[in-house]
């Protein structure tokens, strides 16, 4: 039953085939696999630390570009309003020129007016004189004193009296 | 076919050779390949299926081979697979009607143990030189005989132990089968299913303890494991 023979060499080499056909054909593709995916999983690795080194510094890109808008926004808001300010205080300083030359204006008018008043009422005075001399030089009244009469009357319609009369 | 103790025998260029004990290898040869690149062809960066299972496989193997024997001990990875994969198919063999071991043959286990053992020597002697011959004589010199006599009892433990679990496996069934009338069919069933762990067990065993060997002779010993 136990009995040594030439049998023990060819299993020795049988084996020895076996291990080399199962390490050319079994082992080695196992292994190629398991590198290739260690390969491929480190790059991934890799190339997802760059890709969020990347996204890291646009988005520092980004928030300066916002921070320096935002800035450029303020200045354009506050140049806008010292204008506006600038230009309210103009309008307002023009404004008050102009009320104050139309009311100048409307003072000349009035004045104007009042002149043109005064100096029609003293023509109706002259001529209410006249008519009212008349009246009493048809009463006969003598020539010399029909003047003083007219000449005491007009120097009473002065200017500063006019404000009694109503015009 | 199954005559206890009884060897077809086939003689070419004058040497004897066991017919059964070479179909039933070449059988066995057969069945390790198929299954091996049936598994491993088709490898996906993605695994599903069954390239999970031989990538655990694979790994595992790694993980001890590199635990066991370091660094230097990773070209022996695919020997290591090849012999357990070779032994557990040749235990299983005999399992099945109207085949047999390989492996009850003494001529299979003392082949493999004895080309283990002489890699070992190769491969230390390669690998440290004089530091390799040195170990024998340690802790002191007279220690050589002990470790003469224990360097001998590896090869023929770890071959005998395989040889006669398989083949005291393979005669039990076919004691039992005849022993018990075809309707108790349960005492071999047993035994039968008994026979699996132990084919299973005694391949591990082997390839473990080639492992061990293999790693006195290659690992660095100021490696960290």
């Amino acid at each position: 039953m136990i009995e040594l023979n030439a049998t023990l060499l060819a299993q020795v080499l049988n084996f020895l085939i076996l291990a080399g056909l199962l390490r050319a054909f079994a082992y080695k593709p196992v292994v190629r696999m398991l590198k290739k995916r260690q390969d491929t999983i480190a790059a991934n690795i890799n190339r997802a630390d760059a890709d969020a080194a990347a996204a890291q510094a646009t988005l520092k890109e980004y928030q300066d570009k916002l921070n320096s808008a935002r800035e450029q926004a303020q200045q354009i808001v506050d140049e806008a309003s010292r204008r506006a300010a600038e230009e309210r205080a103009r309008k307002l300083k023009e404004t008050q020129t102009e009320i104050d030359r139309m009311k100048k204006a409307a003072k000349a008018e009035i004045e104007r007016d009042h002149e043109r008043a005064e100096e029609q009422l003293r023509k109706e005075v002259v001529e209410l004189s006249i008519a009212a001399a008349s009246k009493i030089i048809s009463k006969n009244i003598k020539t010399e004193d029909n003047e003083r009469l007219v000449g005491d009357f007009l120097s009473r319609v002065d200017k500063k009296k006019i404000g009694d009369f109503s015009c | 076919m199954h005559e206890i103790g009884v060897r077809e025998i086939v003689t070419y260029a004058g040497l004897t050779f066991n017919w059964e004990t070479l179909c039933m290898t070449w059988l066995t040869m057969a069945i390790v390949l198929f299954i091996s690149i049936i598994a491993t062809r088709n490898m996906k960066l993605v695994p599903s299926g069954w390239q999970n299972v031989v990538e655990i496989i694979v790994n595992w193997l790694h993980t001890q081979a590199s635990v066991t024997m370091g660094k230097r001990g990773e070209f022996l990875e695919p020997f290591v697979l090849s012999l357990f994969l070779f032994l557990i198919v040749s235990n299983w063999l005999g399992l099945v009607p109207t085949l047999a071991s390989p492996t009850n043959d003494l001529n299979t286990t003392l082949g493999l143990a004895l080309l283990v053992i002489v890699m070992v020597h190769m491969l230390g002697f390669h690998f440290k030189g004089g530091a390799y011959l040195k170990h024998f004589f340690q802790p002191v010199a007279p220690f050589v005989i002990i470790n003469a006599i224990e360097e001998v009892a590896k090869p023929i433990t770890l071959s005998f132990r395989l040889f006669g679990n398989i083949l005291a496996g393979e005669i039990l069934i076919i004691i039992l089968l005849k022993l018990m009338p075809i309707w108790m069919p349960i005492p071999s069933v047993v035994w039968l299913a008994f026979s699996i762990f132990i084919g299973g067990v005694q391949a591990f065993i082997f390839t473990m303890l080639s492992m061990a060997y293999l790693a006195v002779a290659v690992k660095d010993e100021h490696e960290d494991a």
